[in-house]
């Protein structure tokens, strides 16, 4: 194989979706633009109102912004556990997906963290946190967790990326002059040489190895942030455990409805196939599986111990949040499992619709672990007017949930213009393995 | 098929908005709610009373579900029999309470039995039925002394009526309850029965006491039918001094960290870090073999 030639033909398979816009794709770019203009204003007024603006009170202290924060930042841990498994373990198929995993995983946790901001009644004393850390609050383990987590997976990314920013540095004459001294310099210098490639595949495999164990650490502290507390439904051994697998529970899905949306906008059906929406659905039946056994755990032994707070909250959960708890825990488990179980029902189109549903589910999930356990505190405070102590979500809050979402949509989409969501350079290192004619990987290929 | 697959996404999507509505707007409608008006005297130690109403709204279905009634207007009546002296009046607060203090000289009209009949009265508005709540007290003098008999710390509590000769009547058969000043709540220390006209129990020794030593002790009868709700109070220098206090060093709860916290925390983070640091010097060896390269070509 004459690997600079077949460089060429990637650049120049690839180049389309880095360079030319259509009309849809700027409809689209504006749309989320707009979303995020209107984050923006809702952001302005919550700056200069204050938090009055919010549903948030004394009693339900955290709404949806903290469960787009858990969410967000659940689906980063588990994009980077995910990633770091299909690196480190050298999975077949992980050519198809790994950039839409690393992307996931690094645009999720730069929205994630700022819906945290979000909460903080007096952003002024925000520098207070470094400053005068206490190291025994689960919150400055967080900060620490994920600040290292940040910074991990950049360097992750970045070390995934470079092989490809050398390719098309040099592989791209029809490029403008910012762009190709942009890759130049992001290359840093990279020429595929022995050398050069066994040095950057050994520190990415130590990276990814490292990245398992930040997601784990930083999911934990996550959960410790609930748990470590005496609040009912939240004081749990096993929520450390129980995030991760709902957080990959959710990675998993979103990462499949990306394989799908991208599949079917970019045409890239011959690279996202068949087999890797079964191998994905596999996935997600095996994690829902076990979200699933997590969530009766967790549920079945507050109401068997039937402690009075704990009986409360479970009398709230099946009385005013009846529906939502349905959805959350039933069809939101059980609507994936049927589908993933039966064979015959696993197209992509249902993979891609049991995935929609687990991570709506998830997403209500959450607000049923935050909300109602906030509602029905311990200590009575004073001033309990009902709507200090019943919690919905305002327009500001709404506003600036779908501007996050806007957010990472659009950040993904920009980060695409930059790179192929298809790694090149794994593409040539799977055929110099010899491995291509297996699994047939490239158009040129197929043609 | 492509159009019916985002049919389904868009239903579900839409069900769960439409299911979560109550994550949107509570409504609150006062059927679903029965008005709660109570009404109580408080004797307190320096002879002034509080007369005290509370107005709370509570859902039939849902009794944690309470709506104090705020800014009413409740006027406070001395009855008997057909006569009405009013007292004062208030508004009430956002608790729902509506509170006036009678200084110890404030005149009664008072029954043959020496009965002082209380009237809470709320006069309704176009939403909300007028309330009117009743008691009927006698005046209680209540005494609490603490004396140390053969070097025994006593309590000891006397409590008299007055009938319409101004001749003192011993309280009987009259449950009290003892206690001491904390910081954020009374502790209760004994409880009795006042039986002709008093009650004495043995001070518990050990008890800690303010700055200066000082213990305060409450007599207090409760909701009482006769008597209502009398607090009589004393001040003795019966507490000891709290030791000082020696500031905890290393726990979850000190300013420092417990010292295995720093070490782990200081484990992973240099081991990570140094990680990060391999990996950025690995970066530079690539970018310098590339320089290396790049002359090597420009030279060929």
């Amino acid at each position: 194989m004459n690997v600079d030639s077949r460089k060429r033909e990637l650049v120049k398979e690839f180049s389309p979706m880095l360079l030319k816009s259509t009309k849809w794709s700027k409809i689209w770019i504006g749309i989320l633009v707009g979303f995020v203009l209107w984050g923006l204003a809702a952001f302005v007024i919550q700056v200069v109102k204050g938090h009055e603006v919010t549903g948030m009170r004394d009693n339900v202290v955290w709404g949806i912004y903290i469960i787009n924060f858990i969410f967000f930042v659940c689906l980063s841990y588990s994009g980077a556990f995910i990633s770091g498994i299909l690196h480190f373990f050298k999975t077949p198929w992980k050519n198809s997906i790994s950039r839409i995993v690393e992307i996931i995983t690094v645009v999720s946790l730069i929205i994630g963290p700022i819906f945290i901001l979000l909460c903080i009644g007096r952003l002024d004393r925000l520098h207070y946190l470094f400053l005068y850390p206490r190291i025994q609050s689960p919150i400055t383990w967080d900060i620490i967790a994920i600040i290292t987590d940040l910074i991990g997976c950049f360097i992750y990314l970045y070390l995934t990326f470079i092989p490809d920013f050398a390719i098309l540095r040099d592989n791209s004459e029809d490029v403008p002059e910012w762009r190709r001294k942009l890759y130049t310099f992001l290359a840093i210098g990279y020429r595929d040489t022995p050398t050069q490639r066994n040095r950057l595949h050994k520190i990415t495999r130590i990276m990814s190895a490292m990245i398992i164990a930040l997601a784990i650490v930083a999911y934990t502290v996550l959960a410790w942030i609930f748990s470590l507390t005496l609040q009912p439904g939240w004081n749990s051994t096993i929520f450390a455990p129980y995030f991760i697998v709902a957080g990959l529970y959710s990675g998993v899905g979103v990462i499949i409805i990306a394989m799908y949306l991208i599949r079917k906008y970019f045409k890239l059906d011959h690279y996202i196939r068949k087999v890797h929406f079964i191998g994905a659905g596999v996935i997600l039946l095996v994690i829902s599986l076990l979200f699933g056994y997590f969530t009766f755990s967790e549920y079945f032994s507050r109401w068997f111990s039937h402690k009075t707070h704990d009986a409360d909250l479970l009398n709230t959960l099946f009385n005013k949040y009846f529906w939502e708890f349905i959805f959350a825990n039933y069809i939101g488990v059980l609507v994936p499992i049927v589908i993933l179980f039966f064979k015959r029902f696993r197209t992509i189109k249902s993979i891609t619709f049991a995935a929609v549903i687990a991570v709506l589910g998830l997403w209500l999930n959450r607000y049923l672990i935050v909300v109602p356990t906030l509602e029905t505190p311990y200590l009575p405070i004073q001033d309990t007017r009902p709507e200090f102590i019943h919690y919905s979500a305002t327009w500001i809050e709404w506003a600036l949930s779908f501007a996050g979402i806007a957010a990472f949509v659009l950040f993904f989409i920009l980060i695409m213009r930059l790179v192929p969501i298809i790694p090149m350079s794994g593409i040539i290192d799977y055929e110099r393995e010899g491995k291509g004619g297996t699994y047939s990987v490239t158009q040129y290929q197929l043609k | 098929m492509r159009i019916s697959f985002f049919k389904y996404s868009l239903s579900i999507v839409l069900l769960s908005l439409f299911l979560a509505s109550n994550i949107f707007a509570q409504e609150q409608d006062l059927s679903n709610y029965r008005m709660r008006f109570r009404f109580k005297s408080i004797k307190q130690p320096d002879g002034s009373r509080i007369l005290e109403a509370s107005f709370v709204a509570t859902n039939k279905k849902d009794r944690k579900d309470r709506v104090p009634v705020y800014e009413a207007d409740i006027n406070f009546l001395n009855v008997l029999g057909e006569e009405k002296v009013p007292l004062g009046a208030s508004k009430t607060s956002k608790e729902g309470i509506a509170r006036i203090t009678l200084p110890e000289d404030q005149y009664y009209l008072k029954d043959e039995e020496g009965r002082i009949t209380l009237m809470a009265l709320f006069k309704g508005t176009e939403e909300l039925d007028g309330e009117e709540e009743e008691i009927s007290i006698k005046d209680i003098h209540l005494d609490l002394g603490l004396i140390e008999k053969d070097s025994i710390k006593t309590v000891q509590v006397k409590a008299h009526t007055l009938d319409s000769l101004g001749v003192q009547i011993p309280v009987e058969e009259t449950d009290i309850i003892i206690s001491v000043e904390g910081m954020l709540s009374k502790m209760i220390i004994d409880e009795g029965t006042i039986e002709e006209g008093g009650y004495e129990f043995e001070m518990p020794i050990g008890l800690p006491g303010d700055v200066n030593g000082n213990i305060t002790v409450y007599a207090i009868i409760e909701d009482h039918d006769d008597y209502g709700d009398v607090v009589q109070k004393n001040t003795e220098s019966w507490g000891i001094l709290n030791e000082q206090h020696k500031e905890d060093e290393n726990t979850l709860w000190s300013e420092a960290a417990p010292i295995w916290m720093y070490v782990v925390l200081t484990i992973l983070l240099v081991g990570i870090w140094a990680n990060f640091v391999y990996t950025g010097i690995h970066l530079f060896k690539i970018k310098k073999e590339g320089e290396e390269l790049e002359l090597k070509t420009e030279n060929e």
